[in-house]
Parts: structure tokens; C-alpha cells; sequence
């Protein structure tokens, strides 16, 4: 795992976000649901971002993951502007530096575990070998070497999870972006899960940015970050 | 991702089978119509270039005196010529079983007709006796006639009943000729005390074969020249002439069979559009997710197009390969064997294969366009807040 800090800002942050508004249309009504924001976070942190529902949590994270963009203000990550990227050039960017892990896992259902943690890399110019090598050693990162070739009907959820994450984390991104990644699981699998990332943050030194409910999640991060009515408290 | 998409297939297999055997079915269906239009058109496609058709002006049905035979074989560029009539009976064991009775000259006949294949010992059995037909091996294994047996028909237009024996049993050279049709001698006819008064030293239609098919127009004008200031006077013309003629009077029929092959393979693209746009929407999540790691608009369309293509192709290899045993060994020997005025060669050509797959594989492509389209065009944050 790569813990490259070329890109980073002079102040060591790695997502930099700058009066960023979000504004909806709902038929003819407004939404604003980011509201001016600024927010830091450093290379290598593990943060979280709570708040009740509809507060802006999620928008927040997918404008920083450069799956949308704001209204106005600007989100630099890596030192890159990512509002400002085309569509084309975000998805490039997205799979060059962005791990994503959803609350349901989303593995493809057809696929094995390895074949859903080699789904990013084929986008990469890699061959098949190579591509199995990432794979394989993701999903023993994440302690599933064993199970890589069962489907995810034949994991439980903790595991599917843990797929997941290896599938994040097979492209060697420079942040993760977890949305609710315990918010499907038991305790024990969520622990599980939690200590997975832990680990990634320690051990591997990945930026972690995470939208969770849960408040023993949150105490996992170095860094909790409220959030009500589109505003950082 | 071609691999991933032809995997997507396994998602509901009941809903995948079914659309491949949807495709099947149209496959099968779209061989046998253009099969059926190549049959009918064999006739005129492989008709000799060197034989011309005389007939009555008027009409087929009305006969011509024999001795135009002669004065037709007298014209300059005519090499030979051969009379026929059209008999019609019907074997009465096998009353619900059609097939033709023709009276010719034996001799003049196997001349005309040199793709006729008849053992040396059979044609002189058959020159020599009376009573003696050839009948082609098609209709000999249908009604389980042999050399030597004795059969009686039952005349329609010549009343009464009429034995023949059995002098040979013909095979031909070339796909046009009707393997399952009865020739017998023209004398057996003509001499018999109930055609003396009606019909005697009468011809149907006379058949000629010319030294020159470059000059076929020219000798069959000259033909009807001939006869023009007769009592009965002529219409001749290219045996592929005649052919086609007949094939251009069931034309409409052929039109709308090439219009029906043609509607099977747009509701095949139909079934499989609708089978891959339900996919697309239920995997909107899914699409959605593949997006946000880095997955183009395109890469999604490839993947929603492969898996439209492959079952298009899938079901038009299992239809192409189903083809051979339904309409070759089935339907065509059936027809070969009972209609074979009609379609005496009823096999699936290669093109038709062919154009079979290509044609599935293009609908494929086009049936997938749309729901393709709706795929790209999905935006990641919707499609990731939508319940895979």
C-alpha cells in the first residue's frame, strides 16, 4: 500500500473544502443543502461526519469523492480541483484515487469475491494476472483470501463488507470514503469492519472519511465532525 | 467486461432461457421462410438455359396436335423435342397421397430431359413396354412401389382405371427436377379406345432443347411464327421464362412471406430490447456503483450491448442448429416428398445461415441501443440513492 503524499497541500491536508454550497431543485423550491461549508482534512486522518438525517452528510462526501459538484465554492483534493473536472475526467480521477464503500456492499452478484475486487482494475492497464495478484492480495488484507472464490450469496454480510472494502482498496487510492459502512451489520460484524479500517488507517496510512449513524463508529475515528441543516457545528 | 456482461445472463436464468428461446423460435421460423422463398425459387434458378416451352396460346389446359412435335424439331437451332400431357389419377391405396402423371415419348423425353437419371436396362425395359412407367425414387419410397410391380390408377381427367407396370425408378442430376412425379408411355394413352374420340394425337405442352441459349428469344419466336396463322397457335418461351413466370404469379405470396421472416426477427429484437431494459432497470444501484469507481457511460453501454448480443447469438446458434433437424429432415423431407411440384429441393442454403446470424447479431445490437442509452444516461448520485 502506498502512502505517497506528493499532492498534498503545504498544510498536509488532503481534501480542502472552501464555502462550498449545494443547491437542489425541487420543482420550483430551492434546496440548499450545503450551506457555505469549509472543512480540512489531513493526510492520513480517520474523521467521520455525523448529524440526523438530511443534514448533508452524504452530499458532502460524494462532492468530495467528485461524484457531483457544488454550486459554487471548491472542493480540492490531492490538490486537484474537482468540481472543476469534466465528467469524463472525474470518473478517471475517481478510479485513480478514490476507495468507495456503501452501506450494501454492492457486490455484483454473479461474480466472485476476486472478480468483484478485480472490477476496478480493469480499468487500469493491467494484465489478467496482475490484476488476480491485486486482488488476491486485498482480499487477504482484509482476512478473505480463503473465500475468494465464493460467490456473495455464500458470505455473510460482514464478509460481503470486507469484500467491499478489498475492492476499495485494490486500486491503492489515496482516500476511502466509507457511506454508513456499518449501517447493514450486527455488532460483531460491524466491529469487524471497524477494526478493518483502523487498520487500513494505521497500518496503511489511508485517509478515511466516513458518514456514519453510528455513534460507536464514530468513536473508531480520530475526528468527529457534526453536521445540521447543511453547516459544520 | 464482455465476460461480465455475458455473466449478467446467469442473473435470472428462467428470464434468460426464455428470451434465448424466444430467439430460437423467430431463428427458426426466419430459416424456414427464406428456405421456403429459396425453394420456390430454385425452379427458375436452376432451370435449363437451353430448353424452351410451347404451349396453346390460350391457356396450359388446352391441348396442341401432336404433329407440331415434328415441325417444332424441324426449326433451325431446335436440337430436340418432346411432347407431354398432363395425365392426373391417383393410386386409390394411397387416395389422400398427390403427385403428378405425365404421358410423354419415352425416348424424346429422356432426350429433352437429360438430368434424368435412369439405368440403361430400365430405359430399354421402359422403351419397350406399353404400359410401362418410371416413376422418381422420392415417390417410389413413399408409396413402396418397386421395378417390376404392377400398380392401377384411377384416372380424374381420363376416367377409368389404368395399369402400368413399373419400368424404372429415376433419380436427376439437378435439384429442379420432381423426384416423386410418374411418367408413362404417351402411346399407352393415345391408343386407348377412351381417349380416341376426346383427345387423340393431342399434346399438352411441348418441351425443346435448343444448340444455342444465347438465341433462346429468338428460336421460341420462331416457334410461334410458325403456328402463327394456324387454327392453333403458340406461346413459347425459356423454360427459366416459364418459371419464372409461374413464380411471378404467386409473387404477392412470396412478398408477404419475405415481409413475415422479416416481422419474426423485429419482434425477436422486441423480446430481447424488453428482457435487457428490464435488467437495466433493476441494476440501476448497481450501475450506479460501477460509476462511482470509475466505470465511463461507455463501458456501461458495452456491458448492457454484450449482454443483448449474446443472447441474440446464443439463441441464433441454438435456431440455426435446431433448423437442420425441423426443417431439413422434417418439414423439408415432408414437402419434398408430397409437394414436390412445389419444392422439389427443400434444403437450407448457406447464406441463409448466414444472414440468420448476422441478422441476429445486428438486432442484438439494436435491441440493446435503447436500454444501452437509458444506462449512460443515468446519473451516479440518483442511481446510487435508488435500492439496488
Amino acid at each position: 500500500m502506498s502512502t505517497d503524499t506528493s499532492s498534498q497541500s503545504a498544510n498536509g491536508a488532503i481534501v480542502s473544502a472552501k464555502r462550498v454550497r449545494k443547491t437542489y431543485l425541487r420543482g420550483k423550491e430551492e434546496l440548499n443543502v450545503l450551506q457555505d461549508l469549509d472543512l480540512t482534512v489531513h493526510e492520513g486522518a480517520f474523521e467521520a461526519l455525523m448529524g440526523p438525517s438530511g443534514s448533508g452528510k452524504s452530499t458532502l462526501l460524494n462532492l468530495i469523492a467528485g461524484l457531483d459538484r457544488p454550486t459554487s465554492g471548491t472542493i480540492e483534493v490531492a490538490g486537484v480541483d474537482v468540481g472543476a473536472l469534466p465528467e469524463r475526467a472525474r470518473a478517471k480521477w475517481r478510479a485513480a484515487n478514490i476507495g468507495f464503500i456503501f452501506q450494501t456492499y454492492n457486490m455484483m452478484p454473479v461474480l466472485t469475491a476476486l472478480e468483484n475486487v478485480e472490477l476496478p482494475l480493469l480499468l487500469a492497464r493491467l494484465s489478467g494476472k496482475e490484476r488476480r495478484e491485486r486482488a488476491t492480495t486485498a482480499l487477504e488484507v482484509v482476512g478473505l483470501k480463503e473465500r475468494m472464490q465464493h460467490y456473495p450469496r455464500e458470505l455473510s454480510g460482514g464478509q460481503e463488507q470486507r469484500v467491499a472494502i478489498a475492492r476499495a482498496i485494490v486500486t491503492d487510492p489515496r482516500l476511502i470514503v466509507a457511506d454508513e459502512p456499518t449501517g447493514d451489520l450486527d455488532r460483531k460484524s460491524a466491529d469487524d469492519v471497524l477494526a478493518l479500517l483502523d487498520r487500513l488507517n494505521q497500518e496503511f496510512n489511508k485517509t478515511i472519511i466516513m458518514v456514519t449513524h453510528d455513534p460507536a463508529a464514530a468513536e473508531r475515528a480520530k475526528k468527529v465532525h457534526h453536521l445540521d441543516k447543511g453547516a459544520l457545528l | 467486461m464482455t465476460m461480465v456482461a455475458v455473466r449478467n445472463l446467469r442473473r435470472n436464468p428462467l428470464r434468460t432461457v426464455l428470451t434465448i428461446a424466444a430467439v430460437m423460435v423467430a431463428i427458426i421460423f426466419f430459416v424456414t421462410l427464406r428456405t421456403v422463398l429459396s425453394a420456390w425459387t430454385a425452379g427458375a434458378d436452376n432451370a435449363a438455359k437451353d430448353r424452351i416451352g410451347t404451349r396453346h396460346k390460350v391457356s396450359f389446359i388446352m391441348p396442341m396436335p401432336l404433329r407440331y412435335v415434328q415441325e417444332v424439331r424441324d426449326i433451325p437451332g431446335v436440337k430436340s423435342a418432346a411432347s407431354a400431357n398432363w395425365f392426373g389419377a391417383k393410386d386409390p391405396k394411397h387416395d389422400r397421397e398427390f403427385f403428378a402423371t405425365i404421358a410423354v415419348k419415352p425416348k424424346d423425353f429422356l432426350e429433352v430431359y437429360d438430368e434424368i437419371d435412369l439405368p440403361a436396362e430400365q430405359r430399354e425395359v421402359w422403351f419397350q413396354t406399353k404400359t410401362g412407367a418410371i416413376i422418381g425414387d422420392s415417390l417410389a419410397k413413399k408409396l413402396g412401389w418397386k421395378i417390376g410391380d404392377k400398380i392401377t390408377l384411377t384416372g380424374t381427367i381420363y376416367p377409368g382405371e389404368w395399369e402400368f407396370v413399373i419400368a424404372g425408378i429415376y433419380t436427376a442430376t439437378r435439384r429442379s427436377v420432381d423426384r416423386a412425379t410418374l411418367y408413362f408411355n404417351y402411346d399407352y394413352l393415345n391408343d386407348d379406345p377412351r381417349t380416341r374420340q376426346s383427345s387423340h394425337d393431342q399434346v399438352g405442352w411441348i418441351v425443346s432443347r435448343i444448340d444455342d441459349p444465347g438465341r433462346s428469344a429468338e428460336i421460341a419466336k420462331a416457334i410461334d411464327s410458325k403456328f402463327d396463322e394456324r387454327d392453333i397457335q403458340t406461346l413459347s418461351m425459356s423454360e427459366r421464362a416459364m418459371n419464372t413466370s409461374f413464380i411471378g404469379m404467386i409473387s404477392a405470396i412470396l412478398k408477404a412471406v419475405n415481409v413475415v421472416s422479416l416481422v419474426m426477427l423485429g419482434i425477436m429484437a422486441l423480446i430481447i430490447g424488453n428482457t435487457v431494459a428490464m435488467g437495466v432497470r433493476e441494476r440501476t444501484h448497481e450501475y450506479g456503483v460501477l460509476r462511482a469507481i470509475g466505470f465511463l457511460p461507455k463501458h456501461l453501454a458495452v456491458f448492457v450491448v454484450s449482454e443483448s448480443v449474446a443472447v441474440s447469438i446464443f439463441g441464433g446458434l441454438l435456431g440455426v442448429m435446431l433448423s437442420y433437424p425441423l426443417v431439413e429432415q422434417g418439414l423439408g423431407r415432408w414437402l419434398e416428398e408430397n409437394l414436390a411440384g412445389f419444392f422439389p429441393f427443400f434444403r437450407i442454403a448457406p447464406q441463409t445461415i448466414g444472414v440468420s446470424l448476422v441478422l441476429a447479431a445486428v438486432l442484438g445490437v439494436l435491441a440493446g441501443a435503447l436500454p444501452a442509452y437509458s444506462a449512460m444516461k443515468l446519473k451516479v448520485v440518483d442511481s446510487l440513492r435508488r435500492a439496488g
